[in-house]
């Protein structure tokens, strides 16, 4: 609704400082969800945090993990949270109740567990050194189904020496990331040989496979609209593909194709990325980098580079663009801290005082006919009222988009997670008095964190909360 | 930053709703009797308002509805009928707002008794009495869930309060200890407004500020230099990025809620005190009280006033209103000094009904649906009734069915009972 009133559109639409620092323990994971006004985030001890942009505030706090989280995906209602740690497991949880909706154990640390974009009782998770899983929680016992990683290969009736070599070269073959195309009619994953396969999610067969890369692919993030693919890898080359349109009914397989559009990579000092992801609208590519405290904004047109992100003294993890504002958040990894940048829109002084236009250039002002003619005051008023003869219409709303999310799931508000919990550095001592929390304190809370975060879950906060205050 | 004095200059301050009320009420009893009184709707002298149109009724339809009736719906155009229902009385002072909760079955009232109440929208019945100001209490403001109720007071302190134990709010981090007052406000609380998602509270003071609240952790996340003079109305709008805030300054502002920048002010021509502020329904539009007797619909974003109400009396109080919705169709409803409450077709201007309210001024007026509430000077909280024309029973659940979509923001369950309407039809007899 602001953006009636707002000429925000002209401003850039990609983040250039750094506008606000969050803290609730070490951070290792961030999500933003559709609908971009909560942020979830993973933290090393396992406990999920939710994030109000809006307030800048912890809305939940989930613990149910106890090693670091590696993965996050929502819903696309925003009720569901899939979380998944390096111990052998994903949760679901229930942001109504904030308790965890299902549990889903593996044999294998996961690297990442995506959430079906249009049913949250399906997931597909790539484990470490075993096969990736179609998970499916619709029942009461979850029914796992194995993705392949072997790639589909041309019906080649040659030999048997070739056939024993790709057999093995097969087995080398592991999923590292797995994604949902937007309809959730197919699944793209990529493996640590640098092959991208397209998944059936009905037939469970490779439909399509080719090596894109040298190195391991690390993660693999497609746009809202579905149709363009970011790969990032450990060959130091990320990469933007076309993704081609799967939905059509009489689809060949074999006339399937994934054109390469951009590498975005620093040949002079050959960094490697962190992490990657598309603005919101797929118009900017942003990475973090490896060993350096830069952020790189690229854009898409032309591949070029728009500009670098350096504020924070540390080393950046995963990034995540906000759905729909030119708005950017990246977890430090060594303090945990998440850092916010985006642009910070001018006050228009005219907005202030109604009588004042701001103007571009001299305008000659030309007088009304009736300017300085007086009126009787009864007159005026008569006047201004037979003018009101405009049709207004208070009720229906902007049907663009605003009615999809009232009719959206609502968080509960919690007002118990205590009034220094999103700022865990600091202590409040007295009405508008912070101290900055001795690192003793925060261990505390840390190791309190991970200690309640053991099968019973039910005293998590009463216990956190004491460790706290120690 | 004025001091209460100076505000004082022309007595009694002009905008302050409860300050006149503190001449206790001559009715008052002990505060926390139930207080419906079933003789008191009986009594003829309150039906004086009814409309023309409805003694059109069949008596015996009203009694009993019978089948076939509901085959020829009837095709009127519809006119809020709004009859008087209930009388709360139980503050011993002037209530200065009363707000029906967003579900439609709870109705707060403040008052210069330093209380707030919370009553029950269907039967009257007293639920809570929320004791803890230290002073007169001017502004409630309920959460979408309708479980927490905010309430701002003359001791610059907002509370907020469980609607379910009637205790403030408490935090598990401490042991279920009561969440502390939100304090920051330098003097007088006057308006209080939740965010559509109950996350943001804001508030709006005589030391002329706007503060928007975190509501979690109960901290000041942002405070707006928003007037120079006390504000006197609060709202947001439907999806929450805007905050409209007015004052006696004769300004209405318009706040992004995400940056806090102004982002738009409208001011009349003749810079009348501007008392309370709303959003449309749908966001599009401010409804401003001014002192001048004037109610007026501003098109925000054009600044322009597109709509001018007239025929109550606002001269001097910082009387409330809100938009209402009845089968589709808007209305608007505002208190009056003399105590009525009149209802504005949105569109032609016209008044669609003049209910008399209370003795004394009428305050604040809230609308939910065919449920209507106002507060009044003489210390009472008094609960009307959309009264339908055809001998249909207004409390029919399955009458609500026909609602266009989006207006369901406005209409939620219908807290009324079946034997209430047969009541109130007996009488009508």
């Amino acid at each position: 609704m602001n953006l009636l009133l707002s000429d925000d559109y002209l401003l850039q639409d990609y983040p250039e400082s750094m506008t606000s620092t969050i803290r609730s323990g070490h951070a290792t994971m961030l999500r933003f969800n559709r609908t971009g006004d909560y942020l979830a985030s993973g933290r090393v001890d396992g406990t999920v945090v939710v994030w109000d942009l809006e307030t800048m505030g912890v809305a939940l706090k989930m613990r149910g993990h106890n090693k670091s989280i590696t993965f996050l995906s929502w819903s696309r209602c925003g009720r569901y949270l899939l979380s998944t740690c390096q111990g052998w497991k994903a949760i679901l949880w229930d942001l109504q109740t904030g308790h965890r909706h299902r549990e889903v154990r593996f044999r294998a640390p996961a690297y990442m567990a995506e959430l079906h974009p249009w049913n949250h009782n399906l997931f597909v998770a790539s484990l470490f050194e075993e096969q990736p899983l179609l998970v499916d929680i619709s029942e009461p016992v979850d029914v796992k189904r194995v993705l392949p990683s072997a790639p589909k290969r041309p019906n080649a009736d040659s030999d048997i020496a070739l056939k024993e070599k790709q057999a093995k070269e097969d087995a080398k073959q592991m999923t590292t990331s797995a994604i949902w195309t937007a309809t959730g009619d197919h699944i793209i994953a990529g493996t640590s040989k640098g092959k991208l396969n397209i998944i059936d999610a009905k037939t469970l067969e490779i439909i399509y496979s080719e090596k894109i890369c040298t190195g391991v692919i690390t993660t693999m993030r497609i746009t809202s609209s579905g149709r363009d693919l970011l790969v990032n890898s450990q060959d130091r080359i990320i990469r933007t593909f076309r993704i081609p349109n799967l939905a059509v009914p009489d689809l060949d397989p074999d006339t399937i194709q994934l054109p390469l559009e951009h590498k975005f990579q620093d040949v002079v000092n050959k960094l490697s990325w962190n992490h990657v992801t598309f603005s919101a609208t797929g118009e900017y590519v942003a990475a973090s980098t490896y060993n350096n405290h830069e952020l790189y904004v690229w854009e898409r047109n032309h591949g070029s580079l728009v500009c670098m992100l350096k504020d924070p003294k540390e080393e950046q993890g995963v990034i995540e663009w906000h759905p729909s504002r030119p708005l950017l958040a990246a977890c430090g990894l060594e303090t945990g801290r998440i850092y916010i940048w985006s642009v910070i829109s001018p006050q228009k002084w005219s907005a202030l005082a109604p009588d004042f236009a701001e103007v571009e250039e001299n305008v000659e002002y030309m007088e009304r006919e009736d300017e300085f003619d007086i009126y009787a005051q009864e007159e005026i008023h008569r006047r201004r009222l037979d003018a009101e003869d405009e049709d207004v219409d208070v009720l229906t709303a902007d049907p663009t988009k605003d009615g999809e999310d009232l009719a959206n799931f609502r968080m509960p508000i919690l007002f118990n997670l205590g009034e220094s919990d999103s700022e865990d550095e600091f202590v409040a001592v007295s009405t508008g008095t912070m101290r900055r929390r001795s690192p003793g304190e925060s261990q505390a809370d840390l190791s309190a964190g991970a200690e309640s975060a053991a099968p019973v879950r039910k005293k998590a906060g009463a216990r956190g909360g004491k460790g706290k205050k120690k | 930053m004025s001091s209460p004095d100076e505000l004082a200059r022309d007595t009694p301050p002009p905008y302050k709703r409860r300050r006149t009320g503190d001449t206790p009420s001559p009715r008052s009893s002990s505060p926390d009797i139930l207080a419906r009184d079933p003789d008191d709707f009986r009594q003829p002298p309150r039906r004086r308002s009814r409309s023309p149109t409805s003694t059109n009724q069949s008596r015996s339809n009203s009694f009993s509805p019978e089948p076939q009736q509901q085959l020829t719906p009837p095709r009127e155009l519809p006119k809020p009928n709004y009859k008087a229902r209930l009388v709360l009385h139980g503050h011993t002072k002037a209530v200065s707002q009363v707000r029906i909760s967003p579900n439609g079955r709870f109705i707060a009232s403040a008052s210069a008794d330093a209380t707030v109440k919370i009553w029950d929208a269907a039967t009257g019945a007293h639920m809570d009495t929320l004791v803890g100001h230290m002073a007169g209490v001017s502004c409630v403001a309920w959460t979408p869930d309708s479980n927490t109720l905010a309430s701002g007071s003359d001791d610059k302190a907002i509370r907020l309060w469980d609607r379910v134990t009637g205790r403030p709010k408490t935090t598990a981090r401490k042991a279920g200890q009561e969440m502390a007052p939100l304090r920051g406000h330098h003097n007088y609380i006057h308006c209080l407004a939740f965010s559509p998602k109950g996350n943001i509270l804001a508030s709006g003071s005589y030391d002329e500020a706007v503060f928007l609240w975190d509501v979690r952790a109960g901290r000041l996340m942002r405070s707006l230099p928003a007037h120079s003079d006390p504000v006197s109305g609060i709202d947001f709008c439907r999806d929450g990025t805007l905050v409209v805030s007015c004052s006696t300054d004769g300004l209405i502002r318009v706040w992004d809620t995400s940056t806090g920048q102004c982002l738009r002010t409208l001011v009349h021509e003749d810079n009348p005190a501007v008392t309370n502020v709303c959003f449309s329904p749908n966001g599009r539009f401010v409804l401003a009280f001014n002192l001048d007797n004037c109610i007026r619909l501003w098109d925000y974003v054009s600044g322009s006033v597109k709509k001018t109400y007239q025929g109550h009396c606002n001269k001097s109080f910082a009387i409330g209103g809100c938009f209402g919705v009845l089968d589709g169709e808007a209305f608007i409803a505002s208190a009056s000094e003399d105590g009525d409450v009149l209802l504005w077709d949105v569109k032609s201007k016209e008044v669609l009904q003049r209910v008399h309210g209370h003795e004394g001024v009428c305050f604040w007026v809230d609308v939910h649906g065919e449920t209507m509430v106002t507060a009044g000077q003489d210390g009472s909280v008094k609960v009307y009734r959309h009264l339908r024309h055809s001998g249909e029973i207004n409390g029919n659940g399955t009458k609500t069915e026909s609602k266009a979509p989006g207006q369901g923001m406005l209409q939620g369950e219908l807290p009324i009972r079946q034997d209430d309407v047969k009541v109130e039809d007996a009488i009508s007899v």
